[in-house]
């Protein structure tokens, strides 16, 4: 291990967006971090509200219309090398509010998450277990890692 | 619209203030997207605008045509805290509409499941109020005391968030409780009783947090009544008004409708500490008188109706629902949401404020803009 994936080790950042899910997904992965139970903070995962300080972007719910254009703008501040987590059923595929009607498809949608911006990692559930919100986190970190 | 709410031209105009701070969408004191404009002069914030609908998606439109069944478990998807009471109350709606009766175990236990998930709504806020406060200690300590409640749900529901336990006559059989299920529960709300009332006493008695936010965000009692706020913040200011006492499903349960005096963030939090504990003593009398006998009601016939509504007291304030039923399909719905009532009480309690003190103010009124963003504003031209 490089010097370099040593430091970065020791300080993953992670920065979670919100586009218009139903608000569990966001409550268990803040709760992930905060509650003493799952406590990410033990793998030296912590949460940031700051696109600029991020190494790691969660992205949750199925990217309304209005949220497109900030997630694109986040996605771009965050420096190389990053990761992309996408939590939860309405970022994977739009959820239950994609394609509800069948073929026909919902105008305030414009998710999923990897028609936006490239995804690493997907975790899957409605809503995301934290068990599984910690397994996402470790599987993104050999990017960082192992960036250059 | 009747005469005395409408916008004239007598209207005052908002002062010009020039200095601006937006917060938000994306901020960090507040998970959900939503933009609080503060017009500050001396960092004393002398108005508030909030801008909603950064999370749109149309559920209205989307429940519209689906059998009933399948709508019903679509507004659980409105918000992921106070999810059962969405389901409940488009459950409650259309069986007051088709007239089906209930069992009345299938009752006590969706009682449990609200009441469980009011504490995990309440325990959240002061989780998330005291970590905007600063004070982590007891927002990670707020957490540890919710998982039990979580545990709880997950149990009964078999899901952390989505529980989707009641269905139109009665509960999903997933939901039953044995007998192996009722003592874990009595289990867990003895452990949450003791951990709540160290909690309380702790903080009651912390003189740091209680001048931090003695006298700040205020909203008087006759504010609060013309901006027609609802739930433990409408409570918070001394109004003793719950819908629970309405609600005939609670009749059987003996409770009091908690009031603070003040309406500042120290009530509101008060308010929460306070309720939980009548939160658990609901949950005991549920689990200790909890009839026997079946659990759903299968005879009932779909029947065309017109528009029924519904209001029922969600853990943050009153939530409205309207369906009308034709051919076994939802063909009009209206969700009205607590926080969209409450938005008036965040843009009012900001004004006064330091700077600071802002997005506090905003919290306490347990905004929830997942359920709010729903509404469409006709602007006329």
């Amino acid at each position: 291990m490089s010097l370099k994936s040593y430091s970065r080790a020791r300080a993953v950042h992670v920065m979670l967006v919100y586009t218009g899910g139903c608000n569990g997904c966001d409550i268990e992965i803040v709760n992930c971090v905060l509650s003493p139970k799952f406590d990410i903070e033990q793998y030296k995962i912590f949460l940031t509200w700051n696109p600029r300080e991020a190494d790691v972007l969660v992205v949750t719910g199925p990217v309304t219309r209005h949220n497109k254009e900030p997630l694109k703008a986040i996605y771009e501040a965050i420096p190389e090398p990053k990761a992309v987590i996408a939590a939860g059923a309405c970022a994977l595929m739009g959820g239950v509010y994609k394609n509800i009607h069948g073929d026909i498809p919902s105008e305030e949608i414009c998710g999923p998450v990897d028609e936006v911006i490239p995804v690493d990692a997907k975790v899957p559930g409605c809503a995301v277990r934290p068990e599984d919100v910690l397994a996402g986190a470790v599987a993104a970190l050999p990017l960082l890692l192992d960036a250059e | 619209m009747d005469e005395d709410n409408k916008i004239t031209d007598e209207t005052p105009k908002k002062q010009v203030i020039e200095t601006e701070v937006p917060l938000g969408p994306v901020h960090s004191a507040a998970i959900e997207p939503y933009r609080v404009r503060l017009f500050v002069e001396d960092e004393i914030v002398k108005d508030a605008e909030i801008t909603v609908g950064v999370n749109h998606r149309g559920i209205e439109r989307i429940m519209e045509g689906l059998p009933v069944e399948k709508a019903n478990s679509l507004t659980e998807k409105i918000c992921g805290i106070c999810s059962n009471i969405h389901i409940w109350n488009s459950v409650l709606v259309a069986e007051k509409a088709l007239e089906i009766d209930v069992p009345e175990r299938a009752q006590y236990i969706r009682i449990i499941m609200a009441e469980l998930e009011r504490l995990h709504s309440h325990l959240l806020y002061l989780a998330h109020g005291n970590e905007v406060l600063g004070h982590e200690t007891f927002s990670m300590r707020l957490f540890y005391i919710r998982e039990t409640v979580m545990e709880l749900l997950r149990m009964i529901g078999g899901n952390r968030v989505q529980y989707g336990v009641p269905i139109i006559g009665g509960i999903r059989p997933r939901a039953e409780l044995d007998q192996m299920k009722i003592q874990k529960i009595e289990d867990g709300i003895n452990f949450l009783e003791e951990k709540l009332s160290n909690f309380a006493e702790r903080f009651i008695s912390d003189p740091m947090i209680m001048s931090r936010i003695t006298g700040v965000g205020v909203i008087k009692k006759e504010d609060a009544l013309r901006l027609a706020v609802s739930g433990p913040t409408l409570r918070a200011t001394g109004v003793a008004v719950d819908l629970r006492r309405d609600m005939k499903e609670y009749d059987p349960f003996d409770f009091d409708v908690i009031t603070q005096d003040d309406g500042d963030i120290k009530s509101n939090l008060l308010m929460r500490v306070l309720e939980n504990f009548e939160s658990i003593k609901i949950i005991r009398q549920a689990i200790n008188h909890l009839p026997e006998g079946s659990i759903t009601n299968r005879s009932w016939e779909m029947q065309d109706t017109p528009i029924t509504k519904n209001y029922v007291e969600a853990p943050r304030g009153k939530l409205y629902h309207s369906y009308a039923l034709n051919d076994g399909r939802v063909r009009h719905c209206i969700i009205r949401t607590p926080s969209i009532t409450n938005i008036g009480a965040m843009e009012y309690a900001c004004i006064g404020c330091h700077i600071t003190d802002a997005q506090l103010a905003v919290v306490q009124c347990d905004p929830c803009f997942t359920c709010t963003d729903r509404a469409i504003q006709i602007i006329q031209l």
